[in-house]
């Protein structure tokens, strides 16, 4: 017996997956050819083989992919610490629990390059509110440029994307957590669970899909994080926080060498994919988890 | 009004609106803010030739430094370029390699009326690739009432290095202030203000030869002047770059800082005294000779428009008139610029330099060469490079740069 097609559905999808051809696919094939090319502001480019990607290799990379994964990993570590537990407190039934919830915006509401200018006048030394401050209070005993030095301008960069990245996952955990059944908190409550073991037992497992959903896309606008970095020390001094992102733009964009700014692009996206196989493979782990459990 | 002058003005309107519409526009790209005594003056002219050339519309955008080069280039790279652009002249040889601007034709009778160091910065490879439009010569602003507060006895203010750095000791010691607004951010004011001090202590980047001659004893010694001043600067240098530190000396919180002429008008309340770059032990006062220049683009559709409007925007007394407004150094030497040195004494400072002055480096990667030259200023007053380290790291990696 003849199965007959419906043809219909396909049709409707005509117009999306041309979107995505001309928006994602093509896109994304131009930056892989390019990077086999010597391609720049010429006129003429040529196939180079894998001359751009031996280039990255030679150049300081391992040094920029190894900063980048640093600057990412505590970047996003204190973002889900600290969006994990603003949003258990603003979830909690404290006084004014709808003031802090407008607090929290912020940060996400301002558009970024506007927040992170605003960052840069507060790291100055000489007019800056936090060299100020420490010095009212003795922890400084002159005007100090948090930009000026190595370590301080990475640690600058850290905390002004946490500032600029905190709201969203607060808010996305927040609406996580209020997914999660009352009845489970009363059953646990009348079997004598504590608080803590409450948290430990009930929410984490039920917020866990939400973390790792949260943590993977933190975890790529933070790799991805451009316009903190950009704005506050173009990736310095001295390259101290010249991430991956940074590094490409720097090679494709400021000096036009699109043939090995595209290599540089490609390596992202190598690293990247990375994220979403790590996090497929927890997603079925949680999922065989709340399987079994259930 | 009856409803036939209603109808009439409604139809006059159209058709002045189709006129207008008609108009072929001209996009010009140039950098910095939109407002003070060079764009109006800029205004008036633009407006002048528009009178003259009623075809033609001229939409001005104005992009801030930083951005507005990059701007030009990458709308030019993806085939839909600026009619004309305000470029810095750094950016001519890479623009022209890529085939994205036109050659300026020139009369040798014009080109001589150019003060010759400013041609040298728009001719490469036997062309003239832009219109010289800002030339910008750097001198020392000092603030005297600091000075008189550290006891110092320099009523010309600072002449050679040892001056500077006898200053920097006795301003840090004796004033809240510190002496010297050094730029180190990774910009290109940073090594700007470098070359102005390896020019005054003799030194080259590359030579006439085309050879790179950076590794050499009096570059050595500038950096080492560069790590003697640290100290004595403001604290923190690389955060800054020349523009960030403006403020620091109209708050007279830095008592001497690099810059042009026109930095008169943004001084605030400080009484300063202008004097030369300090010279170094090995050479002379000198100065980087700077200039932007207007660039006309291929592939507009425009061009013969946009190069007779940047022709006209630089005819000689035109452009004389527009250097004097803006404070820029002449291009040219014409009533206006002979008469500078009465008007005001201390353009001599920016004047007579000239003659050992020195260009930025005409190189096709002039980015890759700014963050190399920014990475060993960087280094150097981080403490993290020797200068003898810094001098050859550069000139290696300027040697790659310039067999690409």
């Amino acid at each position: 017996m003849k199965t007959r097609v419906d043809s219909f559905p396909y049709l409707l999808l005509i117009p999306a997956f041309l979107l995505t051809v001309t928006i994602v696919a093509w896109p994304l094939f131009e930056t892989f050819r390019l990077s086999f090319t010597n391609a720049s502001l010429r006129p003429t480019q040529k196939y180079v083989g894998f001359e751009n990607y031996i280039e990255i290799f030679e150049d300081d990379f391992w040094e920029v992919m190894s900063r980048t994964f640093i600057w990412m990993f505590i970047g996003v570590s204190l973002k889900m610490i600290m969006g994990l537990i603003g949003a258990v407190l603003l979830n909690a039934a404290l006084p004014g629990r709808a003031v802090f919830r407008l607090l929290v915006m912020p940060p996400w509401i301002v558009p970024v390059a506007i927040g992170v200018f605003m960052w840069t006048w507060m790291y100055n030394g000489q007019f800056g509110m936090i060299s100020g401050l420490a010095q009212r209070i003795g922890l400084l005993s002159g005007p100090f440029e948090f930009l000026a030095y190595k370590q301080s301008s990475f640690i600058a960069t850290i905390v002004t994307d946490v500032w600029v990245g905190t709201p969203l996952v607060t808010l996305y955990l927040l609406a996580s957590l209020q997914s999660i059944p009352k009845d489970l908190y009363e059953a646990a409550w009348t079997d004598g669970a504590s608080r803590f073991y409450r948290f430990r037992r009930v929410t984490l497992p039920l917020l866990a899909p939400a973390i790792f959903t949260m943590g993977l896309l933190s975890a790529i606008w933070t790799f991805n994080s451009f316009e903190v970095i950009w704005i506050l020390t173009e990736g310095g001094p001295r390259g101290a926080t010249t991430t991956m992102i940074i590094d490409t733009y720097k090679t494709a964009i400021s000096r036009f060498r699109f043939g090995e700014g595209s290599a540089r692009a490609v390596m992202i996206l190598i690293s990247m994919s990375l994220f979403m196989v790590i996090y497929l493979i927890l997603m079925a782990r949680s999922a065989r988890k709340l399987g079994k459990s259930s | 009004m009856n409803v036939k002058s209603c109808l009439l003005a409604s139809a006059a309107a159209l058709f002045l609106g189709q006129a207008a519409s008609a108009q072929t526009e001209i996009s010009f790209i140039n950098c910095g803010a939109p407002d003070g005594a060079a764009p109006e003056q800029q205004n008036i002219d633009v407006a002048e030739w528009e009178a003259m050339n009623p075809d033609y519309k001229v939409v001005q955008e104005y992009v801030p430094w930083g951005q507005c080069q990059e701007k030009a280039i990458t709308l030019a790279s993806a085939g839909d370029p600026a009619a004309l652009a305000y470029m810095g002249s750094r950016t001519l040889p890479q623009l022209s390699d890529a085939g994205l601007i036109l050659p300026i034709e020139m009369s040798a009778e014009e080109q001589s009326s150019y003060e010759p160091s400013v041609l040298s910065t728009v001719k490469f490879d036997g062309s003239i690739w832009g219109l010289p439009r800002a030339f910008s010569t750097k001198a020392v602003f000092y603030n005297k009432a600091l000075f008189a507060e550290a006891g110092l006895d320099m009523p010309d203010g600072p002449q050679t290095w040892d001056d500077m750095i006898a200053a920097g000791k006795a301003i840090t010691e004796k004033t809240d202030a510190a002496a010297f607004g050094m730029p180190a951010a990774s910009f290109d004011n940073t090594m700007h203000a470098f070359l102005n001090f390896i020019y005054s202590n003799g030194g080259e980047v590359v030579n006439a030869d085309g050879e790179v001659v950076f590794n050499s004893p009096e570059v050595v010694e500038t950096f080492q002047f560069y790590k003697d001043m640290v100290p004595f600067a403001q604290e923190g240098p690389v955060a800054y770059d020349r523009g960030k530190i403006e403020p620091l000396f109209s708050e007279g919180k830095v008592a001497m800082i690099v810059q042009s002429f026109g930095y008169r008008g943004r001084t605030g309340d400080v009484d300063y005294g202008i004097t030369w770059i300090p010279n170094g032990p090995s050479g002379d006062h000198a100065t980087l000779l700077i200039t932007d220049s207007l660039a006309v683009f291929k592939g507009s559709g425009v061009e013969e428009a946009a190069m007779s409007l940047a022709k006209f925007l630089n005819e000689p007394m035109r452009q004389a008139n527009f250097d004097d407004i803006a404070g820029w150094t002449p291009v040219r030497e014409t009533d206006i610029s002979r008469a500078l040195v009465d008007k005001d004494p201390n353009w001599k400072y920016y004047l007579e330099s000239i003659k050992l002055g020195g260009p930025e480096p005409q190189i096709i990667d002039y980015t890759a060469l700014q963050d190399v030259m920014n990475e060993a200023i960087q280094g150097v007053v981080l403490g993290e490079l020797s200068p003898e380290d810094a001098a050859k790291d550069v000139a290696d990696e300027l040697e790659d740069l310039m067999e690409d």
